[in-house]
């Protein structure tokens, strides 16, 4: 059972990942239509579904995508059309295969009336056929799907003696491989000996089964002998053959020990598995005649139809019972012995004297293209292991047990400088603080490596998310009335798992907006002088330790004054501030929010969940978000993640005594700013970098801690400069810390409620990190 | 005598798993490729110290398939030759008839029986033993043909 169970979950594996595969295809090709070798991978595709799906009995399943096959065939050999009509019913079959393979993966088998929606799908996909029968396809899955798993067993060892093959008909049900059979004779003088056999036979260890064997004739009456023991025994012992031999050790000579093989009961064919047998040997047999007889058939082919002749005379010969045999001969005119086959071969060779079939003959690849080939061309004598990736699935929490313990680890390291710290200052052990140090660097180099290590399997590429997009846009826009052209860049681009698939869905909210409320329907566009078609680029790029993704539509571009007004009427900004604001900086009153802008609600996006739903999304993973609009020519926007969120850099600061931790990817840099530079307007305070005016604000003022932030000892400021919605803000704190690496651990419990922090962290030496989350804080 | 070797190949990973396991239950010895390419680099490989003895076959596989794979095999050294037993679903005459120009010895319709799979495989083989095993677990219903 539990082989069977394994080939299921492979075969929903697989199946899922063909259904990917399927939908993926059938996006390229309504893009490109006239591509064939799309269409091939298409219905390779489907092919390996429905292959895969008749080692099951999942009838259901196999009407549908079997009715898919077919179809595409059609259209592969050229004989059919491919149009949108096959498109949205292939679409339909496979998504209702996903709900088939679902509910196999969770309950092992299909769902009760699965088959009437299959016949419905399957009978649109043959609609597509047009009229065009296709009889055989029309064949029942069940009918000859085999049912898993009836393996047969291993083959016998070393071939029974007859008698032991021909075991009285009761013993078959006892009879197991590994158990033996004795064929005991007494001498016909036992009884003289103080031999006892009938006592001999019944105290058999093991003993199964007793047959008394009787003397082929016993000969008349006058001239019987009772002192003479004229019978044998047989017997079926569960005993291994070393016993019996223990047991029957007085009498060696006059015993024949042999054990089962693995299912030796079963070799005792019935005329009607003989005759099968038999039948395919004829029907094997025949099929090499015609190998050899095709117009060319290479060396090679030769040499393997003779081997495979030489082969079935082998087996033939070894049939029980003439019927077998005689039924081979009577069919084919088979050969008695090997010099037939030999002489058939030889035929063979004569007749087409191309090939070279000797085992030394120079029968180099010749066809062979190092084109057709790569890797061939250099043949590894060992036989080792080489060439091609080997992929290796592993269930995700093992990689995630690694990540947290590569995560522990990278703190545990972190004890090591504050060891050497103390072991210089407290324990005067300069020599031992800098050998620790060293350790330290070593230490800090091998986790590094290892964190990267593990962090590159769990990086995916953006495109997996990337995959669902093309049928979202395709079903949207059409129900839209719009015609919308999906452009794909840089879906190589690799992030984090966990990042990849906290994007999906604010990334699928973004589309929606842009389909809904960007681009325009044709006519509008049209009589905007651009073309019919809008076109939708969602495009990834790495910059540094980020990851980039823009979404750009050539829609319409935000109504900046419609965006104006709803803010005001929705009382999220004062109207003279709402005036006030640029039009860049009215675009981003979207993101507030309770903003939606939709005037009717479509199913698609303005369900009062706007895009504040999508930037916190994206800053739950510590990434931004950012729009672009232009009027009339469309929006960008743009999404800025982090590569991995398992491990944090943060930097230290101290203030009002305390110390907290900030985000390094928040930070633009730190600067010592003299308390005479710095501008005071009110309560608000400015300081001039390089040339550009930089709001300052106090963290203690921002915590709430009354205490006026330390100068040092040259009546600096210190501040952290930070970037905040695309502009520099800076941050007095007292005194900068140094940096760190730590996992950060959400607030839980009654410190869940608190702004203004990110979280905390564990320190290496034992002490607990407030990290800061300056979005908040600001 | 040791097992007889087996390859294997097909591009569905569940068909290679089930192949696999019939023909290893069996006793042989079994490895796989995922497509005529990789199955050629497998026999080059193997080279002619430990050579396969059959080779169960897919016909339709991305990069080279499986008419592909067996007309660069019987192209290849005398000691790398062995029968080709071809699985596919294609049902059509001339697919069998293609298989046979390739090289292929013999051609079974998927989904294929257990019985009848180990069956062709043990006859091809040579192997009288598994072959009356397979042919006794065979369920007998068309036999008569």
């Amino acid at each position: 059972m539990n082989t069977s169970n394994e080939i299921l979950e492979q075969f929903v594996l697989e199946a899922r990942e063909c259904l990917e595969a399927i939908g993926q295809r059938l996006l390229d090709i309504e893009r490109r239509p006239d591509a064939p070798d799309l269409l091939n991978d298409l219905f390779r595709s489907v092919h390996t579904l429905k292959g895969n799906c008749g080692l099951f009995e999942f009838e259901a399943l196999e009407h549908v995508v079997h009715a898919g096959e077919d179809l595409l065939d059609q259209v592969r050999a050229g004989r059919l059309t491919y149009n949108t009509a096959m498109a949205d019913a292939l679409f339909a079959a496979m998504d209702h295969s996903a709900e088939l393979i679902d509910a196999i993966a969770a309950h092992g088998q299909l769902p009760d009336g699965a088959m009437a929606r299959s016949r419905e799908l399957a009978r649109a996909l043959r609609g597509c056929l047009e009229g065009r029968d296709a009889p055989a396809a029309a064949r029942p899955a069940g009918a000859n799907a085999p049912a898993l798993p009836a393996p047969p067993a291993a083959p016998a060892a070393a071939a029974l003696p007859d008698w032991a093959t021909a075991l009285p008909a009761g013993w078959q049900p006892q009879a197991r491989p590994g158990y033996c059979v004795v064929r005991y004779r007494p001498e016909p003088e036992c009884f003289f000996k103080g031999e006892d056999p009938w006592q001999t036979a019944q105290l058999t260890p093991g003993l199964l089964a007793l047959q008394v064997l009787q003397p082929a004739a016993w000969g008349p009456l006058e001239a019987f002998d009772c002192y003479r023991c004229q019978v044998g025994f047989l017997i079926l012992s569960s005993s291994p053959e070393a016993y019996l031999q223990e047991h029957f050790r007085y009498v060696p000579e006059q015993c024949e020990i042999a054990t089962l093989p693995a299912e030796a009961a079963a070799p005792q064919l019935g005329d009607a598995h003989q005759q099968l047998l038999g039948q395919r040997l004829a029907q094997l047999w025949s099929d090499q005649i015609a190998v050899l007889q095709r117009p060319v058939p290479t060396g090679g082919t030769v040499a393997a139809a003779h081997q495979v002749l030489l082969n079935l005379l082998g087996v033939r010969s070894g049939l029980q019972g003439a019927d077998g045999a005689a039924l081979v001969e009577a069919r084919t005119g088979m050969p008695g012995d090997e010099a037939g086959a030999s002489a058939l071969a030889s035929w063979a060779r004569q007749h087409h004297p191309l090939g070279p079939v000797a085992g030394d003959a120079p029968a180099a690849p010749r066809g062979i293209s190092a084109a057709a080939m790569p890797g061939a061309s250099v043949p590894d004598e060992n036989g080792a292991e080489r060439g091609g990736h080997k992929v290796l699935k592993v269930a995700q929490d093992k990689i995630d047990r690694l990540m947290d313990l590569i995560g522990e680890m990278v703190v545990a390291k972190n004890a090591l400088p504050y060891l050497a710290q103390r072991a210089e200052t407290h324990f005067r052990q300069r020599e031992l603080a800098r050998e620790i140090k060293n350790q330290y660097a070593v230490i800090n180099r091998i986790a590094e490596d290892m964190q990267h290590a593990i962090m590159q399997v769990r990086m995916l590429p953006v495109g997996t998310v990337f995959q669902r997009f093309g049928r979202l846009v395709r079903d949207l826009s059409k129900r839209l009335g719009k015609e919308v052209q999906l452009v794909i860049e840089g879906e190589d681009t690799e992030a984090d798992k966990n990042v990849i698939e906290s994007l999906a869905d604010p990334l699928i909210h973004i589309l929606r907006n842009s389909l809904d409320h960007g681009i325009e329907t044709p006519e509008v566009r049209v009589a905007a002088g651009k073309p019919g078609h809008g076109t939708l680029r969602v495009s990834a790029r790495q910059d540094g330790d980020r990851v980039v993704l823009d979404i750009r539509d050539d829609g319409a571009g935000v109504d900046t004054a419609r965006v104006r007004a709803k803010a005001v009427e929705r009382g999220l900004i004062p109207a003279d501030r709402a005036d006030a604001l640029t039009e860049a900086e009215a675009a981003q009153l979207i993101f507030l929010p309770g903003f939606s802008t939709a005037e009717s609600i479509s199913d698609l996006s303005g369900r009062g969940v706007g895009m504040d739903v999508v930037r916190s999304a994206v800053e739950r993973v510590n990434g931004q978000v950012q729009l672009h609009s232009v009027r009339g020519q469309g929006t960008t926007l743009t999404l800025t993640l982090p590569l991995s969120m398992a491990v944090t850099h943060v930097m230290m600061i101290r203030s009002a005594g305390c110390r907290f931790g900030v985000p390094m990817d928040l930070i633009v840099e730190t600067v010592r700013v003299p308390a005479e530079d710095i501008h005071r307007f009110k309560a608000a305070q400015t300081v001039v970098l390089r040339g550009r005016i930089v709001p300052l604000r106090s963290l203690n003022e921002l915590l709430g801690m009354d205490e006026p932030q330390t100068l040092n000892t040259e009546r600096e400021h210190a501040v952290l400069v930070l970037r905040w919605g695309g502009e520099p803000v800076g941050l007095v704190v007292d005194e900068f810390d140094g940096t760190s690496d730590i996992i950060l651990r959400p607030l839980e419990g009654v410190l869940g409620g608190m702004t203004g922090f990110a979280g905390s962290a564990l320190m290496g030496d034992g002490s607990v990190l407030m990290i800061l989350n300056p979005k908040e804080l600001l | 005598m040791t097992a007889a070797r087996i390859l294997v190949v097909d591009d569905a990973a569940t068909i290679r798993m089930y192949h696999r396991k019939l023909l290893g239950d069996a006793g042989w010895q079994t490895d796989e490729a995922i497509n005529g390419l990789e199955a050629v680099e497998k026999v080059i490989a193997a080279g002619a110290q430990r050579p396969f003895d059959l080779y169960v076959v897919d016909v339709n596989m991305p990069k080279l398939d499986g008419y592909g794979f067996v007309r660069e095999l019987r192209r290849l050294p005398a000691s790398q030759q062995a029968p080709v037993m071809m699985v596919s679903t294609e049902a059509q005459l001339q697919d069998a008839s293609t298989a046979q120009d390739a090289g292929a010895n013999c051609y079974l319709v998927k989904p294929t029986r257990p019985a009848e799979l180990v069956l062709t495989a043990a006859l091809l083989l040579g192997d009288a033993e598994a072959a009356a095993l397979a042919a006794a677990a065979h369920p007998i219903a068309g036999v008569a043909r």
